[in-house]
Formats: C-alpha cells, structure tokens, sequence
C-alpha cells in the first residue's frame, strides 16, 4: 500500500482537551454570570424562599399578577415605543454621518470618535439633570420626545462603533466611485450598495441600542417619571411592593429583549449574503 | 477630431503640484495609455476625466459636452478599478445589471445586455455567483462587462491589471484590446507597466512629475524616445556620456564612437549616447565592419531572461548591458573578454540639459 504523502501544512489531528484548572475557571465564571438570572428565574415561580435552599413549592401566580397589573401593558408599549423610536433615529443620524465621514470627512474621524465615548465619560444622572434644565420649556419640558432625544444620545456609541467598524471593513471610497461611475446618487449608493455591505454592523448596533434602552431606568425616571411610564420603572417600583411580582416582570424583560435579539439576528440572516471579498481591504 | 479632449489642466494638493498643464486629444475609438512611475499623475488625470476630483484649472471636454463640472454620475463614462470594486452583496448578474438598473432600462434590456456582456467577456456560466466565488481575473473581467454594459462614451481602466498573475495579466490584457477594439470604445488605460502600455495602446502618453513627456505610438514612444527619462523608463538604454568630437563621432571617456544624427549638435557640447541592448552585437572577435562602433569588454554578468540572455559587460570602466539571443551565438562564460559592436544608427544622441 502506498503510504499517504505528507501534505504541508496540514495540522496533526489533535484534539486539545481543557485540563483541570480551565474547567474549574470556565464552571467559575458561568456559575457568576448565570447565579443571578437563574436566581430570578427561579424565584418567580416560587411560592416562598427564604427559609429553605431551594424554594418550599412552585406556582405561576406571579406571572398572573404580573400580567394583571394595571400598568403592565402600557407600560410595555411605552418601551416598546421608546426603544425603537431610539432605534430609528440612531439610524437615520449614525448611518448617513459615518458614510460621509468616510468619504468626505475624513479629517473629522478623530473628533467623531472622540464624541463618541463621551456619553461614557458623563454620568447619567448628572445628564438627565442637565437636559431638565436646559429644555425646561414647554412642550420638550418632561415630554417623551426630550427622553428619546436623550436616550439617542446616551445609546449613540452602541449604534455608532458596530456601524463604524463595518464601514472601515469594506473599501467604501471604491464601491462609491463604482456606483458613482454606474450613475448612481448619493441615495442609490447608499440604500444599493454601501447599506446591504454593512448590514452586520447596523443590525448588531440596533440590537445594543434596542436592548439598553428597553432596560434604560435612570434617564426616564428623571426626565419624564410618571408621565411616560416605562417597564424598568413599574419593575422597579414593584420591588418594593412583591419581590417575586418584580421577579416575574425581570423575567418577561429578559424574555422579550432575547426574543428581539433573535428576531434581529434572524432578520440579518435572512438579508445577508455571503461577504467575503477583495473589495473588502 | 478629438473626441475625449483635455485642455491646461492642473491639479495640485496641498500646495504640491500633481499635475501641470495637461493638454490632450484624444481620438474617438482609440486606445490612450497614460504611462509612468508611481506619483507622476497618471491616476489623477483619469480621475479628473472621470469626475472624481476637480479640476484647479483647465477643461475636459467630451464630444461636444463640456464635463468639467459634469458630476461622475452623469458623465457616460465607464471605470474599471484596480480593487475591481465588484459589489459584494450582489450575484455577477445584478453587479452588470446595475448601471442598468440606474438608467430605469426595461427588465427585458437589462437581460438582454448582461447576457451580450457576459458573453463578450466569455464569463456566461458565472452569473448566478458572487464576487468572492470568482478568481481575480474573472473578477476583473465582470467589473470590465459592468463597465460596458451601460454602454458608455469612455471607458477608464485604472492599473486593471496590477492585481492579477503575471499570467493572467497578459491573457487579460489582450482580452481588453480585442473587446476594445470590437467595440471601438474610446479607452484610456492607466499603467506603470511599459510592457503593457505598449502591448495594447493606439498612443502612449509618457508621464514623469505631472507633466507630459511624449505622446506617440508604441513604436515612436520606443524607437525615437524625446527623452533620457523616456528612453530609461521604456526598455533598457546604455548610456555614454561624452562629448562631441567631430561630425559623426562622440568621444566618451576612453572610447570613441561613430553615431547619426549629430548635426544638431555642437562640437565639445556635452552630450549622451543611448543604446539599445538588442542593437549591440557580442562577438568573440573582433570584426571589422564598415562604421561600426566596437568595444572591447569583460563580461561581469550574465542573466537568463528565456527567449534573450542579457550580459552585464565591463568596457574600460563604462558599464554596457547587451542581450544576445540563444542558440544565435556561441556559448558566453564570466570574465571572458568580448567585442561589443553596434551601428551608428542604432545610436541616439541626446543633449544633457535635464
């Protein structure tokens, strides 16, 4: 029998087991990250838990209480609305502003960037406190239209890093001259080419947006309270009312902000093609 | 008549001058190469045709339309990137059908077209893929069909070919010729490859630092170079520098050589004599032929180029590259002693002023 020839550079087929210690870290790590969202998992559904380890029986009446709120749905909606009127105008502002930045700013990447983290270097209370003051006029004094000004500006690095970093993967002044040359418009290039090509890096940012704003507290307690009642504010009030009510409410958020990751992500595959590519520098 | 017509046109940034009073015409259906080292302007100039930079002074006119202002988008003409720039996110057909697709054809043109396109550049069975499936050179071949397919005026190719395989790069270049030439598209090719540019040209237009050095076919370009740039930058040229010492003879250093064309020139003005390598005959003796120059020399080098071998040879301290076909003379070794001959006609006398 002919011996197989003894190909370059192709790997001996090993599989590496993790040895102990990288098993113990791995365990470590789940058990912390996981300890807590398990935790409210779990006491949601229990009848009572404080004086055993694990609960004395299980119910899903919470849920039922939870779901009887008087606020639930509305404040639910109130989110909802919230989250994507966020989601939208990060879009429109973030999108088009890289793009140009890209082609024909190029000199003020490093001030882009640098606005960027700012909403990072702010607190948020003293934010919120900010924007009570200066818009302290009717009919932006305390409306919902202030809060999604607001939260667009304290989620904009979430939209704006994935969208940048997309941008850059791709040879943007390239494929702009190509459409330009195929006589393309500015809003041709964008909606045909340069959108569908950065696709993963607008979907991961909606999801980051969409998500931290849907838990978003401290902002809409500040600037708005009672009158634009938002879900993590009736989850906070209910944890000095019912603690397993509050569990319940955390638990639906988690729910509906994974379902929405989902949704985005399949919504991405479904749009996508493969993109590997030379014009990609 | 000039169809494609470039008039004093000057580009510089911040402050450095990138090109200098352009001026050219370039005929309907004829290939035009722009041709020189990295840095000379060439790339600027197409893209200045193109609409992608703007203009500091000077006008572009297109048949009778004058574009200096006219936005790429509606310009007609076509470009052909280096990157080939096809879209990753569209399949070979939807990238051809796109300037198409701009223009609002009727679904059935746009068929049409693509399917004449893709045949053209032989790539029919490629349609249903995308970009990243396909090779380098049937990437470029797609960007040229998508170039074509809206059916430009001009059509701008800047280094098409840069990317690709020596191989490939040759099979390609002829490939455009033949589809330029089928078509009789108005064409200017951005090279840095003389090869190239004189491969597949109508006219070559030699730049160096922003400013044209010759305009002329290949064989002029090649044969009858206006400058020592030209002359270095096209082919290979041995340089004698001496100085005129009668009326058909150079005096450079130790040797003296018989050349044509010197009544130009002055007795003592300094001049260089150029010499193509394939003009100069390498002989193990010396032969007496009437005029010819010859040199005695050692041979330092000896380099295999295939078809030719090119010597590196030592006369009297002035270094002499000739290239002798294989298999046309006996064999060579290092440090054997040679004659170097060449006609006078096979000599261009240039002033040194540059």
């Amino acid at each position: 029998m002919r011996k197989k020839p003894n190909l370059i550079g192709s790997l001996p087929n090993k599989k590496s087991r993790p040895t102990g210690w990288q098993i113990l870290l791995i365990a470590f790590f789940l058990f912390y990250m996981l300890l807590p969202i398990v935790s409210t998992y779990v006491f949601s559904v229990a009848t009572r838990w404080d004086r055993t380890i694990l609960p004395e029986g299980y119910t899903l009446e919470f849920y039922q209480r939870a779901i009887q709120t008087s606020y639930f749905t509305i404040t639910l909606r109130n989110s909802f609305i919230l989250s994507m009127a966020t989601v939208l105008v990060s879009l429109i502002l973030i999108v088009p502003t890289v793009y140009w930045v890209h082609t024909r700013l190029v000199g003020a990447k490093p001030l882009l960037d640098v606005l960027m983290i700012l909403p990072f270097g702010i607190p948020t209370v003293v934010l919120a406190l900010a924007l009570v003051q200066v818009y302290n006029f009717p009919p932006i004094a305390r409306s919902p239209f202030l809060l999604i000004g607001a939260v667009v500006v304290y989620s904009m690095p979430f939209m704006y890093r994935p969208v940048s970093n997309a941008v850059q993967a791709i040879n943007i002044h390239t494929l702009t001259e190509a459409c330009q040359s195929l006589g393309a418009n500015v809003f041709q290039i964008l909606s045909k080419v340069i959108i569908p090509n950065i696709m993963s890096g607008i979907l991961s940012g909606s999801l980051l947006v969409f998500s931290t704003v849907f838990a978003e507290y401290t902002l809409t307690s500040l600037l708005v309270g009672a009158r634009f009642k938002t879900f993590p504010l009736l989850l906070v009030e209910y944890t000095r009312i019912n603690g397993n009510i509050a569990a319940s409410f955390s638990v639906i958020s988690f729910t509906i902000a994974w379902l929405a990751s989902i949704l985005i992500l399949w919504a991405g595959s479904q749009g996508q093609r493969p993109s590997k590519n030379v014009t990609r520098s | 008549m000039a169809y494609l017509e470039l008039k004093n046109v000057s580009k510089s940034f911040s402050n450095v001058t990138v090109v200098q009073d352009f001026n050219l015409e370039i005929e309907k259906g004829s290939l035009v190469s722009f041709l020189g080292p990295s840095g000379c302007g060439k790339t600027t100039t197409l893209r200045m045709i193109a609409g992608f930079e703007k203009l500091d002074s000077g006008t572009i006119k297109l048949g009778d339309r004058e574009i200096t202002t006219v936005p790429p988008n509606r310009r007609d003409i076509g470009m052909v990137f280096q990157a080939y720039a096809l879209f990753p996110n569209m399949t070979v057909r939807e990238n051809i059908a796109f300037g198409l697709r701009m223009k609002k054809a009727p679904k059935q043109e746009i068929e049409k077209r693509v399917n004449e396109v893709l045949d053209m550049v032989r790539l029919q069975d490629t349609a249903k893929r995308f970009p990243h499936q396909l090779s380098g050179g049937q990437q470029q071949r797609i960007a040229l069909a998508r170039a074509l397919a809206v059916q430009p005026c001009v059509l701008l190719l800047d280094e098409p070919l840069s990317a690709l395989d020596a191989e490939v790069r040759v099979v390609l270049r002829g490939e455009i010729r033949r589809i330029q030439s089928e078509l009789a598209i108005t064409t200017v090719y951005v090279t840095h490859d003389q090869e190239e540019a004189l491969s597949i040209s109508d006219k070559v237009v030699v730049m160096n630092k922003g400013i044209i050095v010759q305009v002329g076919t290949p064989e002029e370009i090649y044969r009858a170079p206006k400058t020592r740039f030209v002359a270095t930058f096209i082919g290979t040229a041995n340089q004698f520098y001496g100085e005129v010492s009668g009326k058909d003879t150079v005096t450079c250093k130790n040797i003296k050589l018989s050349v044509d064309g010197l009544k130009e020139f002055n007795e003592g003005q300094q001049v260089v004599v150029l010499v193509r390598p394939e003009n100069i005959q390498v002989q193990s003796e010396h032969h007496n032929r009437r005029n010819w120059n010859a040199i005695p020399g050692t041979i330092e080098t000896i380099t295999f180029h295939g078809a030719v071998t090119r010597l590196g040879v030592n006369a009297n301290g002035q270094r002499v590259v000739a290239d002798i076909t294989v298999g046309n003379t006996q064999p060579v070794s290092l440090n054997q002693t040679i004659w170097l001959s060449f006609p006078p006609d096979g000599c261009q006398v240039m002033a040194v002023t540059e």
